[in-house]
């Protein structure tokens, strides 16, 4: 069950736009994090359900975040959404544990299609 | 007022910066496909200056390079404007061995002709120009068409960047990313330069493209 979204993104519009398309009956506790360091910070400090992890960012790039991320916890459930949609990218960040990688631009059913597959993760682990 | 209240808002800039970032990643991903190796991608940057100050920044971007090869192409639909591809000197032999990988052409040590050399780096040009120009026009609800690519092989700059200067006060957006190669040795810039003249409509249709998700 998801109660807790943490969202990585160094792009203030582009969390924007992922909080508009997360349905807002579903009444989840959104966190936001602006580059990947502060990412593993908010994760350690909160630990979401369910991470959505932007690739190209300052500070810390979303691959070494997602690589952190899944030391600390083998079983964090973290979807990368980025505009890199070369396939190398998206083996390097599936290899990585990533449970699956959303294209940018972003829309509702793709999110809401996320949001599926994350519960049926998140039952699988329990 | 600085030059960022004046030409643009911080809103329309992070707008712009992430249409930037998707069309960067595209077109990262075209080449990718093509030449099968990873293409690096760098934070897209957005500059706010005169038009008269865009050659001189562009050059101290690349002061550290003696001699450039640049690819330029207009564009031109309601965004319109000029794309620059900037590589140092000797990419082209290098992506011409990207592009011939596993064929029975020359290698990166072997020469290659002149006409060989300009020939990658129009396709490599019309490839990352075109998928990034097109796609950011594609987010805006615009289409583009293309004037010829004109490619100047071992030049500086100011030989080059030339355009709008009967409008040296005119602001402009200058938006740029780094390309490189995984494990290879070669790094490119690409500069996009609107005209200011489709400034007024890149801020409406920026405010289009978020309006769609509110």
């Amino acid at each position: 069950m998801i109660e807790k979204i943490l969202i990585v993104d160094d792009s203030p519009v582009s969390r924007k736009i992922m909080k508009t398309c997360i349905p807002e009956d579903r009444g989840y506790e959104l966190l936001e994090a602006g580059d990947g360091r502060s990412g593993i910070d908010k994760y350690q400090l909160s630990n979401p359900d369910l991470t959505f992890m932007d690739l190209t960012m300052p500070v810390m790039d979303g691959m070494q975040a997602l690589q952190e991320i899944m030391k600390i916890d083998p079983q964090a459930v973290v979807i990368v959404c980025t505009a890199d949609v070369q396939m190398k990218t998206i083996f390097k960040v599936m290899n990585l544990g990533a449970l699956m990688v959303v294209r940018k631009p972003i829309n509702k059913q793709a999110i809401d299609d996320a949001l599926r597959k994350a519960e049926e993760k998140l039952r699988n682990i329990k | 007022m600085s030059n960022s209240e004046i030409i643009i808002s911080e809103e329309e800039r992070d707008i712009l910066q992430e249409v930037m970032n998707i069309a960067f990643g595209k077109a990262s991903a075209d080449l990718a496909d093509i030449i099968d190796v990873y293409v690096v991608l760098s934070i897209p940057h957005i500059k706010l200056m005169k038009t008269g100050e865009v050659a001189g920044y562009i050059e101290a971007e690349i002061d550290n390079l003696e001699n450039i090869s640049v690819i330029k192409q207009s564009y031109s639909g309601k965004f319109h404007g000029t794309a620059l591809l900037l590589f140092p000197d000797g990419a082209g032999k290098k992506l011409f061995s990207l592009f011939d990988n596993g064929g029975e052409g020359p290698g990166e040590s072997e020469e290659i002709s002149f006409g060989l050399e300009k020939e990658t780096l129009l396709e490599v040009g019309n490839i990352l120009i075109g998928a990034s120009v097109s796609k950011v026009a594609d987010l805006l609800d615009d289409v583009v068409s293309y004037r010829p690519p004109r490619i100047i092989i071992e030049s500086r700059p100011g030989d080059i960047v030339d355009w709008d200067l009967a409008e040296p006060d005119a602001p402009a957006i200058l938006m740029h990313t780094v390309f490189g190669f995984e494990n290879r040795d070669i790094s490119g810039l690409l500069f996009l330069l609107p005209s200011y003249k489709s400034l007024a409509w890149l801020k409406k249709a920026l405010h289009a493209f978020l309006e769609q998700y509110v």
